[in-house]
């Protein structure tokens, strides 16, 4: 039995996000994640702890762990529940993590599952379930999801039929060594498979990006007090959410709203300003503002470009520059602007004036936040895998294939190099519908002239 | 009713399936009679004179492993060995030999007189008698009537036979032998779905009138391997095949000749298999291929009969004639028996439980190409464990069944009686989910012990099957705990033949895990006196081994994670359109195949992950009360 993670809460914004862990690795995934080789809460007992990023040093989040032992658990196994704050951001990071450890991702009722199997459930909580899934299946219907997984499946047609032309010449050579069929031809084959594991790893890496569709990404406006960022957020989001004044220091938490753009959810957050301060208060907003900035996938700094640059402005320049971020040079419409204008150094990351007072750059600025997550004129435009268990799917078969690859390379007998061939196009099927073995025969029929 | 004679067990048909039914219900201690057409026709290989192939030989060796004839048999008959695939991994070759047709004959039924509580008799059955919904017994064409609580039917091609060669039909099970009419209807009467298939055999010649210069030569094995595990040496003298190829003369004339081929006029209905079509099938569907291979196959040593491999036709007779004269080398060959094109009825096999008993009749029992496969390795096996399922029900005790994770009998059985057949069912390598796994130098490994604890495998069998597994594991831990170090003086000479660096020190275990590492390697390294008794074959198997246990290791974890539902149960009355949120199709699809477990839901064609899913939910819930 392996050991399966989910997102326990509903994927979106919450207050918290749960992380499930369920099987026999669970606890040791969990000592991995915090980084502690003895770690082992007491049954049931919420415990702190940070949880450890693959970078050195970088901590992910702090998260309450508990650790339910099996059988006394809701599966039925061992099972570590993880608190994380609710950013989909930073839950997407810890699962990627616990992925990384040897977790797989749960297939959809695959906890419940388990529970079921386990005998930890009677049939009416099972119902239940059932109907949850019932309704999954229901959605599913909805015409959006349809288009979009027709759009997938015609998107791996390509990669699939390879595979599957591939199959067919290697299995034909092994099974049918007395007919008289063309002499194999390793080296189209090796070639065929680089340009299916290129077809595939290029589909799965629009999941990078593909998973902020869904999730929203996580846009944050940063910059020294009395620059204009709530001013800014106030005039994207279209109302007056955040309150604007003349005295700086006037937001002392960050607030976060969503809001759609062409169709993208962005997740948008307005912080206090960066900048020490002896106020306690203040300094915590400070301190909150760092872990939006964490979270972020994209960074707006904000300057005044009725002033000249200060110390704080620099500052907040430095601090966003290893983050994917733009530069809004606001106040436009203010007249020291223009006479500024010259001796403003220009920015590698692009910048955009505007003016929070009479929407001037606001296209522009709208435009540029989008700018990074619209995949420009790759081959797989404007198509972006959105799901996990897709992007988990095509890796695990862009792998198999990888490996028939080294083995077809390696000179090694056609049943080796087939196991990951049919492991690749199953993992496929997992998403097409599955190829059976009755169809491979029939296209080996159909291509060669095969019996005595 | 009053039965003439009463036995355990009756066997209908002495066909390739007929043969290895008797044989095993005999030696499992049921008075067996094996009641046949003609019992000089026992063992009649009714096409090409050859036994086993890919995935094939892998059953003659299955079959052989649980006990059965086939393997000893073709050993004894044998005169062309020539192991198939060797410069490939050791799970995809496979043992193959052209067989003396009439020696074969012979032996088998050598081998069926010689064996005890088994009883000849010669008669057509034309009705099944039931007592109860049971079976009782049966009747022949000649009055007599037979007692049995336990009967299989193995009636091959003989289902309402008929053979076409051109214009000309005529009833019959193969040429020359009468086609099986009543008992054909007494199946349909009993309620049996049946359909209808197709097969067909090239034309025999005569051996005198070929040029054989004008063919290349195709020798034997200079060491046959052969099919039983009981076999140290093959006797008889081993022969040369010879291959030709057609040309574009014969493949216009035949163009021209189409529509005179019940095939192609609508004649013939019945579905033939894809991967034997025949001549006039291979000309059409491949137009651009200017020749097709043939093979000139000696019938056997006393005969001038040659089968004309690769010529399956069912063109009027004179008219094959002339199209043999247009193939290079055969310009004056004159036929000896035509080739013909012939449809029956099988049954389907969704009928049988998985020890090849019919749902419908207690008692009864279906084996070989009745249930719609072809071929006589396929006919032997199924032949097999009816046979001893036919014994064990009469005997009261539980019934035998091979999984299809560790046999290709067993994949087959399972295939057939869950997805049924719509062309005849062959074996193919690739059927086997654990085709790594599924050796034929190791079928006694997997199945042997289960023919021991049967009855079937003798002691002196066994006694040799367990000095050669001691061997094997002698070599295995040989293998594991030799190094061959950068010191070595054989180190430089293998790592360059290799070609990569092996690193300071390789054990030869994981020395075998390269492709490329043979037994001249291993031998160049441990000196006979190492390796004491150890023979060569035996070098390959160990090496075998190391090579794929990664692969088979990782696929048994892949199994496992999908398969770890396989064994929940479905009840028979389980009613599928009780399950909410299941699709119409969905419903229909379950209920056509009606699986009784959860793993046979999981292989029918065309459902839904979400299907199965809601499907699984339920039945964990059945199995788990609160
Ligand atoms: C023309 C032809 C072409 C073929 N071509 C191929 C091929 O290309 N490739 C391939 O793999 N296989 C081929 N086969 C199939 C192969 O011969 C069979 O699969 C195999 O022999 C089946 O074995 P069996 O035991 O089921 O039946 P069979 O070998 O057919 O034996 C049936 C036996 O039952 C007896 N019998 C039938 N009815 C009765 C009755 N009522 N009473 C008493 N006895 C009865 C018959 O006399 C016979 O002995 C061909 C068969 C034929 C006839
Ligand atoms: N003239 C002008 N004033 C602005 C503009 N944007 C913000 N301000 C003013 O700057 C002051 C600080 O704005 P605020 O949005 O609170 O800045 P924050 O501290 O960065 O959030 C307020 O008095 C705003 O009215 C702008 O584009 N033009
Ligand atoms: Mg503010």
């Amino acid at each position: 039995m392996d050991t399966i993670v989910a997102l326990g809460t509903p994927a979106g914004r919450s207050a918290i996000g749960v992380i499930r862990l369920s099987g026999p690795d669970s606890l040791s995934i969990a000592r991995s994640i915090v980084g502690e080789n003895y770690f082992k809460p007491e049954p049931s007992q919420p415990v702190l702890r940070s949880i450890k990023g693959t970078a050195s040093n970088s901590i992910l989040d702090r998260a309450l762990l508990t650790f339910f032992p099996g059988p006394n658990s809701y599966t039925g196994e061992d099972l570590v529940e993880i608190s994380c704050h609710g950013s989909p951001i930073v839950l997407r990071q810890v699962i990627d993590l616990t992925l990384g450890l040897g977790a797989r991702p749960a297939g959809p009722g695959e906890f419940t599952l388990r529970a079921l199997s386990n005998g930890k459930m009677n049939l009416t909580q099972a119902e239940a379930i059932r109907d949850l899934i019932n309704a999954q299946t229901e959605a599913a219907a909805q015409q959006a999801l349809r288009q979009m997984m027709g759009e997938l499946s015609s998107r791996l047609r390509r990669p699939q039929q390879a595979l599957i032309h591939t199959i067919v010449q290697l299995e034909s050579a092994l099974e049918f060594v007395e007919d008289d069929l063309p002499e194999l031809k390793r080296q189209d084959i090796v070639g065929e498979l680089t340009e299916v594991a290129s077809d595939l790893h290029n589909l799965a890496s629009t999941f990078e990006v593909g998973h902020l569709l869904r999730d929203g990404v996580r846009v944050t406006i940063v910059g020294r007090p009395n620059v204009g960022k709530s001013s800014l957020f106030n005039k994207l989001l279209a109302f007056e959410r955040a309150i604007v004044t003349e005295v700086p220091g006037t937001t002392r938490d960050t607030l976060t709203e969503r809001l759609g753009l062409d169709g993208i959810p962005i997740l948008l957050t307005d912080t206090a300003g960066l900048r020490e301060s002896s106020d306690r208060i203040e300094s915590i907003g400070v301190e909150r503002t760092r872990q939006a900035m964490a979270e972020a996938d994209l960074l707006v700094v904000v300057l005044d470009g009725s002033e000249d640059l200060r110390a704080e402005d620099l500052s907040a320049l430095s601090q966003a520059k290893s983050a994917r971020h733009i530069v809004a040079i606001n106040k436009s419409d203010v007249a020291s602007f223009d006479t500024l204008e010259k001796s403003r150094p220009s920015y590698e990351a692009g910048s955009v004036n505007v003016s929070a007072v009479t929407g001037f750059g606001l296209e522009t600025l709208r435009a540029a936040i989008l700018e990074p997550f619209v995949a420009g004129d790759s081959p797989n435009a404007g198509f972006l895998i959105t799901d996990a268990r897709h992007y988990d799917l095509l890796l695990r078969a862009r792998n198999e294939v990888q490996s028939s690859w080294e083995l077809l390379q390696r000179g090694a007998s056609e049943e080796l190099v087939l196991i990951g061939l049919h492991n690749g196009l199953r993992f496929l099927g997992q998403i097409t519908g599955e190829t059976s073995t009755d169809e491979i025969l029939s296209e080996i029929f159909a291509t060669f002239c095969i019996g005595k | 009713m009053s039965f003439d004679e009463v036995f355990d067990v009756i066997v209908i048909g002495g066909g390739h399936a007929g043969c290895e039914a008797a044989s095993a219900a005999s030696r499992l201690g049921s008075q067996t009679a094996l009641v046949t057409m003609n019992l000089d026709l026992i063992g009649q290989m009714s096409c090409n004179p050859a036994i086993g192939g890919i995935a094939k030989g892998h059953l003659v060796r299955e079959i052989d492993a649980l006990g059965g004839v086939m393997g000893r048999v073709a050993d004894r008959a044998g005169i062309q060995f020539r192991l198939l695939n060797r410069s490939r991994g050791r799970a995809v070759q496979s043992p193959r030999a052209q067989a003396d047709r009439s020696m074969y004959r012979k032996e088998m039924r050598k081998t069926l007189e010689g064996t005890p509580n088994l009883h000849l008799r010669q008669g057509m059955v034309m009705e099944l008698v039931l007592r109860q919904g049971r079976m009782a017994g049966i009747r022949l064409q000649d009055g007599r009537k037979f007692g049995a609580p336990a009967v299989v039917i193995s009636t091959g091609t003989f289902l309402n036979g008929v053979v076409h060669t051109g214009r000309q039909t005529y009833k019959a099970g193969r040429a020359g032998e009468p086609s099986s009419i009543e008992l054909a209807e007494a199946l349909k009467r009993l309620g049996f779905p049946v359909g209808r298939l197709k097969t067909g055999t090239p034309p025999r010649l005569d051996g005198r009138t070929i040029e054989w210069s004008a063919f290349e030569p195709q020798p034997p094995d200079e060491v046959p391997v052969p099919f039983s595990f009981a076999t140290d040496e093959i006797a008889q003298a081993q022969l040369n095949c010879y291959v030709g190829y057609t040309s574009p003369g014969v493949h216009a004339a035949i163009r021209q000749n189409l529509h005179l081929s019940p095939l192609y006029s609508g004649q013939i209905r019945g579905i033939g298999p894809r991967y034997c079509p025949s001549i006039e099938d291979k000309v059409v569907k491949f137009a651009d291929k200017d020749r097709h291979q043939l093979f000139l196959e000696p019938e056997g040593h006393d005969t001038n009969e040659v089968y004309l491999n690769g010529f399956s036709t069912s063109l009027p007779a004179e008219l094959q004639q002339e199209l043999i004269r247009l193939i290079p080398g055969l310009e004056v060959a004159r036929i000896i028996r035509p080739g013909y094109a012939i449809e029956y009825d099988f049954v389907d096999p969704r009928e049988l439980g998985p020890d090849l008993q019919t749902n419908r009749v207690v008692g009864l029992f279906h084996a070989g190409q009745i249930n719609g496969t072809t071929g006589y390795e396929e006919a032997a096996c199924q032949g097999l464990i009816a046979g001893i399922n036919a014994a064990l029900a009469v005997q009261g005790r539980p019934r035998f069944r091979v999984r299809r994770e560790e046999s290709y009998i067993g994949v087959l059985i399972d295939d057939l009686i869950n997805q049924g057949v719509d062309e005849p069912y062959r074996v193919f390598t690739s059927r086997a989910e654990n085709r790594l796994s599924l050796r034929y130098d190791n079928a006694d490994e997997r199945l042997e012990s289960y023919g021991r604890n049967l009855g079937l495998v003798g002691d002196f069998d066994w006694e040799r099957f367990t000095q050669r597994r001691d061997r094997l594991a002698r070599l295995g831990k040989i293998l594991e705990g030799t190094r061959l170090k950068r010191s070595d003086a054989a180190y430089a000479a293998i790592s360059a033949k290799l070609g990569v660096d092996l690193g300071d020190s390789v054990t030869l275990a994981q020395l075998g895990k390269r492709s490329g590492v043979g037994v001249d390697i291993i031998r160049s390294i441990l000196p006979a006196e190492k390796l004491p008794g150890i023979t060569d074959s035996e070098i390959e198997s160990g090496l075998a081994d190391s090579l794929y246990a990664g692969y088979i290791e990782a696929q048994r974890l892949n199994v496992q994670r999908v398969h770890q539902h396989d064994s929940l149960q479905i009840r028979p009355d389980f009613i599928f359109r009780g399950l909410s949120g299941l699709s119409h199709e969905m419903v229909e699809r379950f209920e056509r195949a009606r699986p009784l477990t959860f793993g046979q839901a999981r292989r029918i064609p065309g459902l839904t992950p979400a299907a199965l899913s809601t499907l699984l939910i339920h039945l964990s819930v059945c199995d788990h009360p609160a």
